[in-house]
């Protein structure tokens, strides 16, 4: 996976790699995170969120985990998703290219740091 | 909801949703789940964006797939290819439809909205009706009553308490029964006081109905405990499971702890009962002739209700010799009649009848639909003919003809039911919250998987209704169109069309009589003056409990200077008191005596209620004769004002002024008539006035007393002055809760609520089903009008008039409408007699409305019939012979 590779990542995708960057999620919890990180400018809702998650997945950027022993949830056993290597890396890739494009926007306000 | 869900994730392409479906239906759930806590314009708003958001990625899935995981192969076998060909048809079918769009588009919106109205009204009428009651067999469940025919009494009352614990003790055929009822008391926690609905029945009810709490245990009536509903807990309490062992005091102060929480499904009698306080009932409390409980019963196995009724009636006519009583009494329970009736037809009540009338409304608007599209699919394969007859020259059969004709329908009616889910789902909460209150069950509605079968069987049956008669008619197309090349304009066919739209207008027109009968009983309902008004009139009612008001005058005089606070407030007019607030509260029922007439053998079966203050002036009654109450009369006992009723009736054509008056709700205290006012019609429009005795507030026993009167202020801030009373009523008395606020305007609305909901529904289906009739005859027209443009044409060009040709193609419509509206007449003849326990002040045969109906229905006819009469009459007539 090269930086190339991810020139495609919709915010979307990039929020749920940072949901993920801090250990694996269920489903509904990744919506959560993602609504909550992003200030509620991204909710997920569950069409839309699968078909970042399958998409991901064949990226062989998110896998699916095992989850927590101790959790218990009545009904169907969840599934969890965590980050591979390359997903991590993606998400480093693509952060330094946002930050290196964010610290552009600021100079060019006049804003950037001295 | 959760079928809507599972719908459209199937939707998915299979091998996305072999992996991920399951996980999207949960995240679904789960995303709805959490907006339902946020209130409900939120939870619809997420309903919504979840539904679209699963419908567009279904699509996008398809389009652009995510997901390449591998799937797994299978065998087809001869149903397999059959089911292959099917979907290359729908395929075909659908690429055929998507051709034209303004048709689909149609034909789609039309279905939709029926089938989503019929799915609606089904699941409502299911839920409430349909359904099993959540009792052990309910069949077997009846509720018992009694008559007297000749007597004063009701035609049909509650029993008296005698005739409950002999049916008990010695009744075979019942193997048991049980006392319920209903009543609105204070319930007290730390931090909350409200009136809530109660029931006190028989602990023997809970075994009767065989039904079990959620959690603790059934309540011992002999110690101080309470069962509380599933909504209480879940509303009052978060649902936390330590509320078993709590204690508060409720009913009447008395701290009774919470033993036990019933099933959510548990709603006897209704749905909005919050405590249950079960009793054991006292055989010393019997006094023979007060009757008025009311007693379920279960059957005994292998007997049924008309069986039991002999033995009954002898146990209720044994008992004068048992229990004692008056003369009267026994004289009258010699007549005694019991009424057995199923306990699902009480509790259902007056619902029954709207609510078929409503599935029978919404059933003729799809029957209409259904003939629209039909006849629109009749048109089209019309217009294939030639490449039908192409199709069958080169050997397709009939079945082939069939299933690609009959595709398209199932096509149109697939996507309409999906559609019409989606409209039935935004429409059962909306439906359900118009429904007056009181349907049992009514909380319960929702999309179960019983309205989702019925909304795909009709959405199937509309489908192949839609479909088949003109599937039939292209599967034996014309060969000989192969051999002219000619375009037909043969009337052959129109037979059907026009019996279509035949049947389209006297559908109409049964709806439309239907529902101006309703309109015109809705305009008499509220033309009817109750003897009050209801403008810039507020109630409320507040129970102070207050020490110190421990004595009839202390007590009176409290209210006496409450009242005078409220005057004293911006705004305000008059101020009164009355224990039952018209339209809100029954009165008592009381047998009266006169100086004159002091035989309690021969008393006369009247009301009674209490009052002070303006009360007559803030309402609006005028006094008749003498005058109204005081504030001396207030806080002395002594005076009374009668009703016109009730004074005719004991003192016919004679003055009441001065009279002495006595009734059993302040026995032996006689009670000087000081004034007569107008009658009033205490529970709703269609009634009678009562005959009524008003009472001073202060009362001379604790039989009498009043714990929680009704005052009544007359002010032009009716709406809007409740939260000035509250802060007032929050200072006098800090621990009384006020409740029961209302305008006489909302009272009134509220009492006629039932007719005004069965009345808009069914000018809205009349309404949809006028306007589908016309679409139907103005599509048949313009389609006649094409097929004869070159006729038309001719005689334009021989130098008939435009005027003429006009003429010609309006009487074409005015005929199919003309034997519609006829055939309608005699339907309409029996929708009148079905509906006419709705009807107020309007014979089921009202000439007016009836002609009404009719005027409206040729009106409509012609106007559709004008647009294609218009086009034809426009003809060019070189245009027209140049075609082919």
């Amino acid at each position: 996976m090269t930086t190339s590779d991810t020139q495609g990542m919709s915010p979307l995708d990039y929020h749920v790699l940072l949901a993920l960057a801090s250990g694996a999620l269920y489903g509904y919890a990744i919506t959560e995170a993602v609504e909550r990180e992003s200030g509620g400018a991204v909710i997920p809702r569950a069409g839309t969120l699968y078909r970042v998650l399958a998409r991901l997945v064949s990226w062989g950027l998110v896998e699916e985990r095992a989850g927590p022993a101790e959790e218990s949830h009545p009904g169907r056993p969840r599934r969890w998703y965590g980050l591979t290597a390359e997903g991590r890396q993606a998400l480093a890739d693509e952060s330094r290219r946002l930050g290196e494009v964010a610290e552009l926007a600021m100079r060019r306000l006049g804003m950037g740091r001295p | 909801m959760n079928g809507l869900v599972r719908l459209l994730v199937r939707l998915h392409p299979a091998r996305f949703r072999e992996r991920f479906g399951a996980e999207m239906a949960e995240h679904a759930r789960a995303d709805v789940e959490r907006a339902r806590a946020a209130g409900p314009g939120k939870a619809v708003a997420r309903r919504i964006a979840v539904l679209v958001d699963l419908s567009t990625s279904a699509i996008a899935e398809h389009a652009r797939p995510t997901w390449s995981g591998t799937r797994g192969t299978r065998t087809r076998d001869g149903a397999g290819t059959m089911v292959m060909e099917w979907i290359r048809e729908t395929r075909l079918a659908t690429r055929a439809l998507a051709r034209s769009p303004g048709f689909t588009a149609a034909s789609v919106a039309t279905l939709a909205l029926a089938l989503g109205a019929n799915t609606a009204i089904f699941a409502v009428l299911d839920t409430v009706l349909l359904e099993p009651m959540p009792y052990e067999e309910p069949a077997e469940l009846v509720y018992l009553a009694g008559s007297i025919p000749g007597s004063d009494l009701p035609d049909e009352f509650g029993l008296g308490l005698e005739f409950y614990l002999d049916f008990r003790e010695e009744a075979s055929g019942l193997e048991e029964v049980a006392t319920f009822n209903l009543f609105t008391s204070t319930f007290r926690t730390d931090d909350r006081v409200e009136r809530i609905p109660m029931s006190s029945p028989d602990v023997s009810l809970f075994g009767l109905l065989g039904v079990e709490p959620l959690l603790g245990r059934i309540a011992d009536p002999e110690r101080n405990e309470a069962l509380i509903s599933h909504a209480m807990w879940t509303n009052w309490f978060g649902q936390d499971p330590g509320i078993i062992g709590r204690a508060y005091p409720m009913m009447d102060g008395t701290t009774r702890e919470i033993v036990g929480v019933m099933k959510e499904d548990f709603l006897f009698p209704n749905d909005r009962v919050m405590v249950w306080v079960p009793n054991a009932p006292d055989p010393s409390t019997v006094n023979p002739g007060n009757f008025g409980l009311n007693v379920v019963g279960r059957l005994a196995e292998g007997v049924d209700r008309e069986a039991v009724l002999p033995e009954l009636q002898a146990i209720a006519r044994r008992a004068p010799e048992k229990w004692g009583g008056s003369a009267r009494y026994a004289e009258a329970v010699a007549g005694f009649i019991p009424i057995v009736r199923p306990l699902e037809e009480e509790l259902v009540g007056e619902a029954r009848a709207p609510l078929w009338l409503l599935m029978a409304a919404v059933g003729v608007v799809l029957l209409i639909a259904c003939a629209n599209i039909g006849n629109l699919f009749a048109v089209r394969a019309e217009g294939r003919g030639r490449d039908l007859a192409v199709r069958r020259a080169i050997g397709a059969d009939r079945y082939h003809l069939i299933r690609s004709q009959l595709s398209e329908s199932i096509v149109i009616s697939g996507v309409s039911g999906l559609a019409a889910l989606a409209l039935a789902w935004f429409a059962i909460p909306a439906v359900v919250s118009a429904i007056p209150d009181g349907l049992p069950r009514i909380t319960q509605v929702s999309l179960d998987t019983r309205a989702l079968g019925f909304a795909t069987a009709m959405s199937l049956v509309a489908g192949l209704a839609c479909g088949i008669v003109p599937a039939f008619h292209a599967s034996r197309p014309n060969l000989s169109r192969l051999r002219d090349g000619s375009r037909g304009s043969t009337r052959r066919g129109s037979f059907g069309r026009d019996a279509l739209v035949v049947a389209q207008t006297a559908l109409a027109l049964v709806l439309l009589t239907g529902s101006g009968l309703l309109v015109r009983s809705f305009q008499a309902l509220y033309s009817v003056d109750p003897g009050y008004e209801v403008e810039n009139v507020f109630t409320f009612q507040f129970a102070p409990e207050e020490a110190h008001l421990v004595d009839g005058p202390t007590w009176a005089a409290f209210h006496v200077e409450t009242m005078n606070r409220i005057r004293a407030m911006p705004g305000v007019e008059s101020v009164g008191i009355v224990e039952n607030v018209p339209l809100d509260e029954g009165v008592r029922g009381v047998r009266v005596r006169t100086a004159e007439n002091p035989d309690p053998e021969t008393s006369v079966l009247g009301s009674a209620t209490l009052a002070a203050g303006d009360y007559f002036e803030a309402m609006g009654i005028s006094v008749v004769a003498g005058r109204g109450f005081t504030d001396d009369d207030a806080i002395t006992p002594g005076n009374a004002v009668v009703s016109r009723t009730l004074a005719q009736t004991l003192w016919p054509g004679e003055d009441p002024i001065g009279r002495q008056i006595e009734s059993t709700v302040m026995p032996d205290s006689w009670h000087t008539v000081v004034g007569m006012v107008e009658d009033v019609l205490q529970y709703d429009m269609r009634g009678e006035p009562e005959p009524l005795i008003y009472y001073p507030i202060v009362f001379e026993n604790t039989e009498a007393q009043v714990t929680s009167p009704g005052y009544v202020i007359k002010t032009e801030r009716a709406e809007t002055i409740a939260p000035d009373i509250r802060a007032l009523v929050r200072e006098i008395a800090p621990s009384a809760p006020m409740y029961r606020t209302f305008t006489m305007k909302g009272l009134l609305d509220r009492a006629n609520a039932p007719l005004t909901f069965t009345m808009i529904a069914l000018v809205i289906a009349a309404g949809m089903s006028l306007l589908l009739g016309a679409i139907g005859l103005f599509g048949v027209l313009s389609y006649v009008v094409s097929q004869r443009s070159r006729e038309i044409g001719v005689r334009i060009a021989l130098g008939a008039e435009t005027s003429r040709v006009q003429r010609m193609v309006v009487a074409q419509g005015a005929r199919v409408v003309a034997i519609g509206v006829g055939l309608g007449m005699l339907g309409a003849l029996g929708v009148g007699r079905a509906i006419e326990g709705l009807l107020f002040g309007v014979r089921p045969l009202d000439p007016g409305t009836f002609v009404a109906a009719t005027a409206v229905m040729l009106a409509v006819g012609l106007a559709a019939s004008w647009f294609p009469a218009r086009r034809a009459s426009t003809i060019d007539p070189i245009v027209s012979m140049r075609v082919d």
